[in-house]
């Protein structure tokens, strides 16, 4: 293709995508549409995985000592704890430490009578898992280790919070991707209709000997540029809801905090636009090339 | 030159088959001009579409410029049907083109340059006797005139062989008779081969073409050849047309 015909068509595809304005108008809204629906189902994903490393976070284990181990002894009971496949995180907590954190509880005199010697505190390792599902398994081998005395744990939150993450991740991947054929299937019939009436100018160009990349490049464009445009809509939409969801919506419990915009604003948008462009394109493509390949001025 | 060899076509299967040409055997030199006439159902679209490798035949050989039909890829097509202008009986312009861009069209499918296709669409206008016309819609042309564009658009690119699938079915008398008069021209002129399909006998009779006639898909007369050149003028236009060829 020649460089003045690539303008050329360029601007004939601008030129039918303005004369076919109300048609591109509904394919971009069902675009915008299914892209905003796979937003939420993507922002809703990111919450809840963020509602789940909150609640990670917050089930630490605390795994106390024999209050008569030495030093290193606790120091060997810190190193076998290392080799444990599923420990993600250790800090160790010294009794001196863990009896400072009543400091304010206790009245000094209380607090002197615990020094030293006399602190009934064990030494404490501090631990996060990295997959909560083996949660009761870690466990045992955490208290089979000797020198441990007890292991705190509540495992019914993080067994439910790892099922509820696990199912929403099947969920949000499933119903995105299902979001995504049925856009493709809506776009390529929105766009037939536009085709269908463009199917003279098709049958035209291919009796005047346009090639097929001639005759397929004009809507190839219009689909790049309604998906651009579905895109950034979209992407603007589901910015200005979410923004609004951040401002109302503010719940009593820590945990559950909505992950700030601003953290996903990126993937979004990249998404949005990628996306657009790729429905757009293979809708377009999809839904003319029935006309391309048929022949026969009658049955137009 | 357009060579037919034993050619069948049939449409469909079973109870809803039917036999649009049977066994057609034809030649027709470069340079002819020869009337497709017939009953309706007859053939004559299939005849012009296989030629156009719209449609392929069920059995036989086309031979068109040298293309052996049957061998001829389908990427290779579009190179193909642009050695041959196509004149419709609806005239097929696009309305959202203005009479310029209708006309232009072809030549920008095929790579030509804007200053090309300016001089050349103004060119052919003017023979078209639609000068300052270019920049109206069709649905702001008579019928007439609407068959004048679909008839530019067909000459523009110089090809090699015109196909006009009844061109005068949607316009009046004087106005078909104009048309073919034109076609005479440009086949008198530039060597065009052209073939017409038409109902219309009257229009047949005014001119001194090779007329086929086919019935029930079978060629039942071929008048061949006319051996003594008609006697139309070639006076001004000749000159005109002259100018086509750069
Ligand atoms: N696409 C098709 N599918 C099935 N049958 C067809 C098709 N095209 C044509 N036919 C049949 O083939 C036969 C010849 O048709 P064709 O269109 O060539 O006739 P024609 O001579 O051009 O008629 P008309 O003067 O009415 O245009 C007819 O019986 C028609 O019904
Ligand atoms: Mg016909």
């Amino acid at each position: 293709m020649k460089l003045h015909q690539f303008f050329h068509l360029i601007r004939e595809s601008f030129r039918n995508t303005w004369q076919n304005r109300l048609m591109a108008l509904a394919s971009v809204g069902v675009l915008v549409c299914c892209l905003m629906l796979t937003g939420f189902a993507y922002l809703i994903y990111v919450n809840v995985e963020q509602v789940f490393q909150n609640a990670v976070e917050q089930n630490k284990v605390a795994v106390y000592l024999d209050i008569t181990l030495s030093d290193y002894q606790v120091m060997r009971v810190g190193q076998k704890l290392e080799n444990i496949e599923n420990i993600d995180d250790i800090r160790f907590l010294s009794k001196e430490e863990f009896l400072a954190q009543y400091n304010d509880a206790l009245s000094d005199e209380t607090m002197d009578s615990f020094e030293g010697e006399n602190n009934p505190l064990p030494d404490t390792y501090i631990i996060t898992m990295k997959d909560l599902a083996k949660f009761r398994e870690t466990l045992t081998e955490i208290e089979a280790i000797s020198g441990v005395d007890e292991a705190s744990y509540d495992a019914d939150t993080a067994a439910v919070l790892s099922r509820v993450r696990n199912v929403v991740l099947a969920i949000g991947s499933g119903v995105i991707g299902v979001l995504l054929l049925v856009s493709l299937f809506i776009i390529v019939n929105t766009i037939k209709l536009t085709v269908h009436n463009r199917r003279l100018e098709i049958y035209i160009m291919k009796s005047v000997g346009a090639t097929d990349g001639y005759v397929r490049f004009p809507f190839v464009v219009e689909g790049l540029l309604l998906g651009i445009i579905a895109g950034g809509v979209g992407y603007g939409l589901i910015a200005l809801l979410y923004q609004l969801l951040l401002d109302n919506l503010t719940f009593d419990n820590p945990l559950l905090k909505l992950v700030p915009f601003s953290d996903q604003w990126s993937p979004l948008l990249l998404g949005f636009l990628v996306g657009g462009m790729l429905v757009g394109v293979c809708g377009s493509a999809i839904s003319m090339s029935k006309y391309l390949k048929q022949e026969g001025s009658e049955r137009l | 030159m357009i060579e037919f060899q034993g050619v069948y076509k049939t449409y469909g299967a079973d109870s809803r088959v039917s036999h649009a040409l049977q066994d057609v055997n034809l030649h027709i030199d470069d340079g002819e001009f020869a009337f497709i006439v017939g009953a309706s159902g007859a053939g004559k679209s299939t005849f012009l579409k296989l030629i156009r490798r719209e449609e392929t035949p069920t059995s036989g050989e086309i031979v068109v410029n040298n293309f052996r039909l049957s061998r001829l890829k389908r990427k290779d097509i579009p190179y193909y049907r642009r050695t041959m202008g196509i004149v419709f009986q609806d005239f097929r312009l696009i309305d959202s083109m203005t009479v310029f861009e209708n006309v232009a069209f072809p030549m920008r499918v095929v790579g030509k340059s804007r200053r090309e296709i300016r001089h050349r669409v103004e060119h052919v206008l003017a023979l078209m006797d639609l000068q300052g016309k270019g920049n109206r819609f069709p649905r702001e042309l008579s019928g007439g005139e609407q068959q004048r564009v679909g008839l530019a658009r067909a000459l523009v690119n110089n090809p090699s062989l015109i196909i006009a699938d009844e061109p005068t079915g949607n316009v009046d008398p004087q106005m078909s008779y104009d048309i073919v008069e034109m076609l005479t021209q440009i086949n008198k002129i530039s060597n065009t081969t052209v073939l017409m399909v038409t109902h219309e006998h009257e229009l047949v009779h005014q001119f001194n073409h090779r007329v086929i006639t086919l019935e029930k898909g079978h060629i039942v007369a071929d008048t061949g050849r006319p051996r003594r050149v008609g006697t139309v003028s070639l006076g001004a236009m000749a000159a005109e047309m002259g100018g086509a060829e750069e």
